[in-house]
């Protein structure tokens, strides 16, 4: 009798040891957990701006459907009764219910951004709907929509892949970070900080004290250096057209626009329940900036280079004359122009286009002169743009060639690259750099986006000069060219003159190996005199340059009408 | 040997004190004014309970044997009481109000049983009482007193109180078993219950069978049945070495846990005082209980010796099912923890049991 009574309390003894010596830390845990509880207390994701500072992308409450368990009596009627109201099937509530629910006092999100009216209608019935909660988070908010959603970029749940690089900047799983744009450049100024109140609650949920409050700090707003006006006005011209535009003082390298097509909206990525299918599948990639991150062939917008580069080095005065026949032969093949020019001087050259001319310059010059004229106007490396995925693009060398394709380089070659065809590809921001470059004096800017961050001004950060070694004489006679190409009844984006101010730029049509229509391209700058504005615009397989001529058109005659300029 | 019931009764108290204690840390703060006032209740009765012990001290145990089957009817009109208000107010109940306080006829039924099967197996010979079960048959020996604990037995499980009921069958085992009645009769009756048990399974309430199920397995319904074992054993667990100190419950104070100044008494303990507190007082339950079984075993006379183990049992049976229970060893039925646990029945009667055991110590003394 003793002895089954000596071995029981033993046995009582042990099993008490293994619960609180063994197993203590666990249940504390779990008692803490019980009776901790954090309220979340969110701020609010730094806006994006304008130059002016009207807001480009924002912040607006979204309401989330909480349910603590415990204070659920029957799970089963309080889900169909919410079921009802949201127009939610029961059975997904349910499953989302039972997957989502941790313990019994944690609140559990069943449903994550609501319409306010219904997160009104869930709050006036609250008292027969007893452990819900309706939760006020801040979300991103596009008023603007699809408005400028390249440079902009987009948010989501943090990747592994960012997450292992992000970690030691206080990053953690289920982070909202930015995608591309803006928003993943600037992330660690733009995301918010949480805070949370530390409560101690009883089993009813009620906080019985508060242990500790960390407030939460709201994200940094960034201020552009694009005008919301400009982007409005190059994105409705773009329309649809797969494409891009980029507009940037040529002077400092703000963009002041910048816009790629087919565009998002971003707002789809803020919404967990919405297929992102579309977007990711759509062939004519419409997540894609095509602005920095493509690389195209740059047709004849590349003749400037080759007559900066001629003029430079001496090869040709300005009035050397050649003439085109409509075609010159070189090997055993004939390289075509489009027209039979006749006598063309550089000026004229540029006017009219010419290829036969630019090929002998070409010839004259060598590839790698070119290559090394190229270079020096910024193509073939990166602008260095304060966007994430720069492309550098491509320039070709009969070095390079020989050591990656295994190609001999033929003067064929060298005719090609004159006029801005064969391996050359550059991205249109690259393409602006240089041609503000020979607006502005020979000054080769770095483009940026970023005016502020929070109230701190950064331009003086931003702002990053090289000079290209170039004569004004040289510069001066170009420009007259580029001038004459709009100017000139003869020019190729003679269109341009009667947009009420003075354009000067140069036409592109690249043709494109693929057997489908050339890209357009139109690269200038305005006022001519005073070339406040760079401009590029560039149309994807659109056919010829003189489509491109026309949104350029578009866009400078609304922001004339706008009095922008 | 005086010391053995002075002893007792130091252990008593010290263990009624202790409970005192955990039931102040878990109703301080409390703004119910009847849970405020509730360690004031359980003071009141402790010392009523302490009365009741020096009178039964003092009052020679003998006089139980004539008083047996009184007792018994007394617990069973009580019970038929409980069930008949019970069916008049349409809801049931386990206590009486008797003027102001309320009492539990169960607690009586307990000790009223164990002095009746120790008068039932007893016979009183010249100079003492000697066992009787030999010369029983299987009728008297099995059946009829089976009988006499099946009344009360249904009345309780009427109640509903299926732990009660079971307890009182289990010292009705024991009690067979102390009383060398022929050990085939004791087979059968087991092989009978082993049998009978599912039909018993189909008898049971809906909720009974969850508290059961969910005994297996307590994260089964971890909101409903099987909360009260989770969060006891949470509260049990968190108590680690030291615990979390007096009035610093959490579990507790905060009331994660149900029924914590009841049956879930020790969990509050544990979770305030932690291992250490918690292997002091089992070593206080303990020498309670050999100190009893030290009385049981010096009483002479079959009647007395009986009684002091049925008494015994009795205890053991609620120590130990209430540390099984709020450990998650055994099922949940309400049981509560003898001297701890809050409730005037409970205390008064343990205490007048613990008072029958000092006077069997003290009557010994007097041969």
């Amino acid at each position: 009798m003793r002895t089954v009574l000596a071995f029981t309390f033993i046995f009582v003894g042990i099993f008490l040891s293994y619960l609180q010596l063994v197993n203590g830390r666990k249940f504390i845990q779990l008692s803490d957990n019980n009776r901790i509880r954090i309220v979340p207390q969110l701020g609010s994701r730094g806006n994006i701006l304008d130059r002016k500072g009207s807001v480009i992308i924002g912040n607006r409450l979204s309401y989330n459907v909480l349910v603590i368990p415990r204070q659920i009596y029957n799970s089963d009627n309080t889900i169909r009764k919410l079921s009802e109201i949201l127009e939610v099937p029961f059975e997904k509530l349910q499953s989302t219910f039972r997957q989502r629910q941790v313990s019994s006092f944690l609140p559990v999100v069943l449903v994550e951004n609501i319409d306010k009216k219904k997160a009104i209608i869930i709050e006036e019935a609250r008292p027969s709907l007893p452990g819900v909660i309706i939760d006020p988070v801040p979300t991103r908010f596009y008023p603007y929509q699809k408005l400028a959603c390249h440079l902009a970029g987009y948010l989501g749940e943090i990747d592994h892949w960012r997450l292992t690089k992000l970690k030691d900047y206080g990053y953690n799983k289920k982070d909202i970070v930015g995608y591309s744009g803006i928003e993943e450049r600037y992330d660690y100024y733009l995301r918010q900080e949480e805070g949370g109140l530390q409560v101690e609650v009883d089993h009813l949920g009620n906080i019985t004290r508060i242990l500790g409050l960390r407030s939460p700090k709201n994200g940094k707003d960034i201020q552009l250096t694009v005008d919301l006006e400009i982007q409005k006005i190059i994105e409705e011209s773009l329309g649809e057209r797969e494409g891009a535009v980029v507009i940037m003082d040529s002077y400092s390298g703000e963009i002041l626009g910048m816009a790629s097509s087919p565009g998002f909206n971003p707002e789809i990525f803020i919404n967990k329940s919405a297929s992102k299918e579309s977007i990711f599948k759509n062939p004519h990639a419409p997540l894609f900036n095509r602005c920095i991150s493509g690389a195209y062939p740059l047709g004849s917008v590349f003749k400037v280079v080759v007559a900066a580069a001629a003029l430079e080095s001496k090869k040709i005065s300005p009035s050397t004359t050649y003439q085109c026949s409509g075609s010159l032969m070189i090997g055993r093949r004939s390289y075509s122009c489009w027209s039979a020019h006749g006598d063309e001087n550089l000026k004229n050259a540029l006017i009219h286009s010419c290829n036969v001319f630019f090929y002998r310059l070409g010839l004259l010059l060598g590839p790698d002169r070119m290559y090394e004229w190229a270079l020096k106007f910024g193509l073939g490396k990166p602008t260095q743009i304060d966007l994430p995925s720069e492309n550098s693009g491509h320039l070709p060398n009969s070095f390079w060639e020989r050591l990656n394709k295994f190609k001999t380089w033929f003067d064929g070659d060298t005719a090609n690259f004159a006029i801005g065809q064969g391996d050359l590809l550059v991205s249109p921001i690259q393409t602006a750099v240089f041609m503000a470059s020979i607006a502005n004096g020979g000054n080769l800017v770095r483009p940026y986006l970023i005016k502020s961050i929070g109230s701190k001004d950064v331009v003086n950060y931003q702002r990053r000069l090289s000079h290209v070694p170039i004569r004004d004489t040289t510069l001066e006679l170009i420009r007259a060219g580029l001038r004459g190409v709009v100017g000139d009844e003869e020019g190729t984006a003679n269109i341009l003159s009667g947009v009420g101010v003075s354009v000067s730029g140069k036409t592109g049509t690249a043709q494109t190996t693929s057997g489908r229509q050339p890209h357009a391209w139109f690269v200038g700058f305005f006022p001519a005199e005073k070339p406040k504005f760079t401009i590029c615009v560039f149309l994807e397989h659109a056919g010829p340059s003189v489509y491109a001529c026309q949104i350029a058109k578009r866009i400078i005659e609304a922001m004339k009408e706008k009095g922008l300029l | 040997m005086r010391s053995y019931h002075l002893r007792i009764i130091a252990i008593a108290i010290l263990i009624n004190l202790i409970g005192i204690f955990t039931i102040y840390s878990i109703t301080f703060q409390s703004e119910d004014p009847f849970l405020s006032s509730i360690f004031k209740r359980q003071i009141i009765w402790s010392l009523i309970g302490i009365l009741g012990f020096f009178i039964m001290a003092n009052v020679t145990y003998r006089r139980l044997w004539d008083l047996a089957y009184i007792l018994y009817g007394v617990a069973i009109f009580l019970l038929l009481l409980v069930a008949i208000t019970g069916i008049i107010r349409l809801g049931a109940k386990r206590w009486l109000t008797l003027f102001w306080l309320n009492f539990q006829p169960a607690e009586l039924a307990k000790l009223s049983t164990v002095i009746l099967l120790a008068r039932y197996f007893s016979y009183q010979s010249i100079r003492d009482t000697v066992s009787s079960s030999r010369r029983f048959g299987m009728g008297r020996g099995l059946l009829l007193p089976l009988l006499l604990i099946l009344v009360p037995m249904g009345l309780i499980i009427e109640q509903p109180d299926l732990g009660s009921a079971l307890m009182l069958f289990f010292i009705f085992i024991c009690v067979l078993f102390f009383s060398k009645i022929k050990l085939k009769y004791l087979g059968l009756l087991l092989l009978v219950i082993l049998i009978a048990s599912p039909a018993f399974w189909a008898l049971l309430r809906d909720y009974q069978k969850d508290r059961l199920l969910v005994f297996l397995n307590p994260n089964i319904d971890p909101l409903g049945a099987g909360y009260t074992v989770i969060q006891s054993k949470i509260a049990i667990g968190s108590g680690g070495f030291f615990g979390k100190g007096w009035l610093f419950g959490t579990q507790s104070q905060l009331r994660f846990l149900p029924e914590s100044h009841t049956d879930f008494i020790f969990a509050t303990f544990a979770e305030e005082w932690g291992w250490l507190g918690c292997v002091l007082l089992l070593f206080l339950y303990y020498l309670l209980l050999k100190n009893s079984l030290a009385i049981a075993g010096r009483t002479s006379d079959n009647f007395g010796q009986l009684l002091c183990l049925g008494i015994t049992v009795m205890f053991a049976v609620q120590i130990v099912i209430n540390l099984f229970m709020t450990m998650g060893l055994a099922p949940v039925v309400g049981i509560p923890l003898i001297l701890m646990s809050y409730g005037g029945s409970s205390i008064f009667i343990t205490y007048v049991s613990l008072g029958i055991l000092a006077n069997a110590n003290k009557e010994r003394t007097v041969f």
